[in-house]
């Protein structure tokens, strides 16, 4: 036993552990919803890392307090009922806990907004997105090479609603932290509220062929006036027969 | 007195090759050439799989597409998941089961001894029908293993789609028989005082995994026969414009495809529950809850293919949440138990007790994100993700491979008479250990700040230092299992000679020779416990007889 020279290899551990919980947390989200989704993403992280600390120091510990020190066979014990219900009830009030907590997010997520600002029908297809703002006459079409950007208001709630023209596909801005499948004949309805001006990469996460990996948007979010001029700007190339990207 | 005289099964005299030979391969019965014979074909399938993944690896490495052109890349993920779940994963401890189980119950053979070696053949020529299709026009599928329609019916007109469905058909076909096979060896075939309860873990393992497969696998056939149907007959089951549904597939396709991870996980929790107790040198803790707990995941898993479908928009989320949250409680409880065999023990460290605490550490972390996508906002998050790709390579490399391996340590002396060198086994954990990590842990990093799984490029530089320690890592675990190799050439012709018993085991298997006889046992000890090995090797001690002489313990005497 040399305790004194344990303190820095456990500093060091905690350290590391620390970091790696750190570098594992959800990033920030850019819109209302994902915010729900981020502190929900935290707390699990937070949960899960004092689990697997408990069962690394358990198992580590045995290792080394345990291993074999000569031949006399140890106290064969075959169980002990007290502990065993111990550790399955503890798991599961940890899991009821979640559960409450899960809900409560996603109601927040999923629960639609009374009157969206923007209305915009997102038309995934093979290898792009198709984005039209309903009852604006405006519309946005990308195609593999060229990326096509959703422009949005900052502030507004957004009702997205999703299609797909062929096969599945999912519509994904990781800042979002959010994502849907485009399912042919069957349209999914969403909301989000940019809280951030800014630019956001957006990709299809659903294998959907030959050109999957180049299947990427933007999301532009702007302030209302910049947004109405643009939407002005592009009713007017929509209804000259070229939507613009 | 303390064994039991066998009456010598009659055996089939029908040929008189040298045992071993290619012929007697070509035509045995005996389970555990069979098992040798499915674990040989299921590791020539791993290596190819795992060859897939390093070309997987190695074009993510960079950004940009520097060896591979999309459709080609595409093939190799399909075929890579392909080749690891359905034709490596699954049939690898079939392997064991069929070599372990007859020995582990004090039986000379399976129930249906010819059915088994149908059910290898059937596994063997589905595999090469699968292989074939690297071999025609158009290639192999590139439509991802789950083969989501209407990519793999409309889009793919390859006839290596075909070829994929009905390959994996004629697979799925021989797990369904084979399942029968093991299922009524286990109930029917337990020597007199093998009673249920007294059986080893690794057989309890193995009936529950093969009752999810009894179930499992007649679901995944029907998937499989209605995208045969769809692709090339017209049918319009998944045409959203004649009124069909493309959801009715994945619900079909995940009602087997969750099942699926715990019919390859389940014999892998058996086979650390055997090997944990012997190299602590104490029973299992908590036998009947570990068996319990068995079933409890088994009839969960039922009750969770939705959540692959979370973010569908098209599922009732809290039922599918709860339930797979739930699956948590039962996996804890094997995994204190674990530690509670091991408390106060006595433990020594072969590979095969590291692998088996290798399987314990990098389990946790797989089951704890699981946990964590269990939750639908989580989900909509990760889904689809590098983050959801690590986590189940976590599960699938990290469990089913550290448990395999502990597996093959433990029981290469049992099946060839010869030791696994420690030395390279140590050298291969260790390599393992970390280059799994180095591999998989970076992942959940980039795939939480967003990187898709699935694509062969991709366009934000901030990816690139994970994507490039992950293919480091993936090398390093390549060179991991050349470790394997390495030593199990060597071993298998010039192993030190194990002996009947190298470990000082509990189960039944260690009673008999290394290898042992066609027939397995030459005479069979009395069973008083689930530790009827341990019994015998401490029949003389007087602590042990009196136990064993207390009737209340062996109703099978009363």
């Amino acid at each position: 036993m040399q305790p004194r020279r344990r303190v820095p290899a456990v500093r060091w551990l905690a350290v590391t552990a620390t970091a790696l919980v750190a570098a594992g947390c959800a990033p920030q989200s850019v819109t209302e919803q994902g915010r729900a989704i981020h502190n929900l993403y935290n707390l699990f992280l937070y949960i899960a890392a004092v689990v697997y600390v408990i069962v690394a120091v358990l198992v580590i510990w045995s290792v080394i307090r345990y291993r074999r020190r000569d031949d006399e066979l140890p106290k064969q014990t075959h169980g002990n009922n007290r502990l065993e219900l111990t550790w399955t009830a503890i798991p599961f009030v940890i899991v009821l806990f979640l559960f409450a907590a899960t809900i409560q997010a996603q109601n927040k997520v999923l629960d639609p907004v009374a009157q969206p600002a923007v209305k915009v029908t997102v038309t995934a297809f093979q290898w792009s997105w198709r984005f039209t703002y309903e009852g604006t006459g405006a519309e946005v079409i990308g195609t593999p090479d060229r990326v096509p950007e959703l422009v949005l208001p900052v502030g507004q709630p957004v009702r997205v609603k999703l299609v797909s023209a062929d096969v599945v596909h999912a519509f994904y801005v990781p800042q979002t932290l959010f994502k849907r499948q485009a399912i042919p004949g069957f349209t999914n309805e969403f909301d989000l509220t940019f809280e951030k001006v800014g630019l956001y990469h957006g990709q299809c996460t659903q294998f959907c062929g030959l050109q999957h990996p180049d299947m990427v948007f933007r999301v532009r979010v702007v302030t209302q006036g910049e947004y109405q001029s643009w939407l002005a700007a592009a009713r007017r190339s929509t209804a000259a027969g070229q939507p613009g990207t | 007195m303390a064994t039991t005289e066998l009456p010598l099964p009659a055996l089939p005299e029908a040929h008189h090759e040298e045992p071993g030979g290619i012929v007697d391969y070509l035509t045995t019965v005996d389970h555990k050439k069979i098992g040798i014979l499915y674990m040989v074909t299921a590791f020539g399938i791993f290596l190819a799989g795992g060859v897939l993944a390093l070309l997987v690896r190695l074009e993510l490495a960079r950004p940009g597409l520097q060896w591979m052109g999309e459709n080609t890349y595409n093939q190799v993920f399909t075929m890579h998941g392909t080749l690891m779940i359905f034709l490596f994963a699954a049939q690898v401890s079939t392997g064991f089961a069929n070599y372990m189980v007859p020995l582990q119950i004090g039986a000379a053979d399976v129930a249906f001894p010819r059915a088994n070696a149908m059910s290898y053949w059937l596994y063997l020529f589905g595999s090469l029908i699968v292989f074939s299709s690297f071999f025609v026009a158009g290639g192999p599928a590139a439509v991802a293993w789950t083969a989501y329609p209407p990519l793999s019916t409309d889009w793919f007109q390859g006839t290596g789609m075909d070829l994929w469905i009905i390959g994996l058909a004629v697979v799925g076909i021989a797990g369904i028989l084979g399942a029968l096979n093991l299922v009524t060896t286990i109930f029917r075939l337990r020597m007199p005082g093998m009673t249920m309860f007294r059986m080893p873990l690794f057989t309890w393992g193995v009936l529950v995994n093969q009752l999810l497969i009894l179930f499992a696998f007649p679901p995944l056939t029907v998937a499989f026969a209605l995208l045969f149907l769809e692709r090339n007959f017209g049918a319009k089951f998944f045409d959203a414009a004649a009124g069909g549904s493309q959801l009715v597939y994945q619900h079909v396709f995940w009602f087997f495809g969750h099942p699926e991870v715990y019919i390859i996980i389940l014999p892998i929790f058996g086979v650390i529950s055997e090997v944990i107790p012997v190299f602590s040198r104490k029973p299992l803790f908590g036998y009947r809850a570990m068996v319990f707990a068995f079933f409890a995941i088994a009839a969960l898993s039922f009750g969770v293919w939705a959540h692959h479908m979370f973010t569908t928009g098209a599922i009732y989320l809290p039922y599918f949440s709860i339930m797979s949250l739930l699956i948590a409680v039962p996996t804890g409880v094997k995994i204190f138990n674990w530690i509670g065999t091991m408390w106060r023990g006595s433990i020594t460290f072969p590979t095969a007790m590291l692998m088996a605490l290798g399987f314990i550490l990098v389990f946790v972390n797989g089951g704890i994100t699981g946990v964590m996508i269990a939750s639908p906002p989580i989900d909509f998050a990760v889904n689809d993700t590098y983050f959801i790709v690590s986590h189940f390579h976590y599960i699938m490399v990290g469990g089913l491979l550290f448990g395999m391996f502990a597996g093959i340590y433990f029981w290469f002396p049992k099946i060839t008479g010869r030791l696994l060198s420690e030395r390279l086994g140590r050298w291969q954990f260790w390599t393992f250990l970390v280059g799994f990590n180095l591999t998989f842990f970076p992942q959940y990093l980039v795939g939480l700040d967003g990187m898709p799984r699935r694509i062969a490029d991709y366009q934000i530089e901030r990816w690139e230092p994970a994507n490039l320690a992950s293919t480091i890592g993936a090398f390093l675990t390549g060179v991991s299992v050349l470790f394997f190799i390495w030593n199990f050439v060597v071993s298998i012709r010039r192993g030190a000679p194990a002996g009947d018993d190298p470990w000082e085991g509990n189960s039944l298997e260690w009673v008999t020779t290394s290898p042992p006889p066609s027939h397995n046992f030459h005479h069979l000890p009395d069973i008083h416990s689930e530790r009827p090995a341990f019994d015998y090797r401490h029949r003389g001690d007087p602590a042990f007889a009196a136990a064993h002489t207390d009737p209340t313990r062996n109703p099978d005497r009363g």
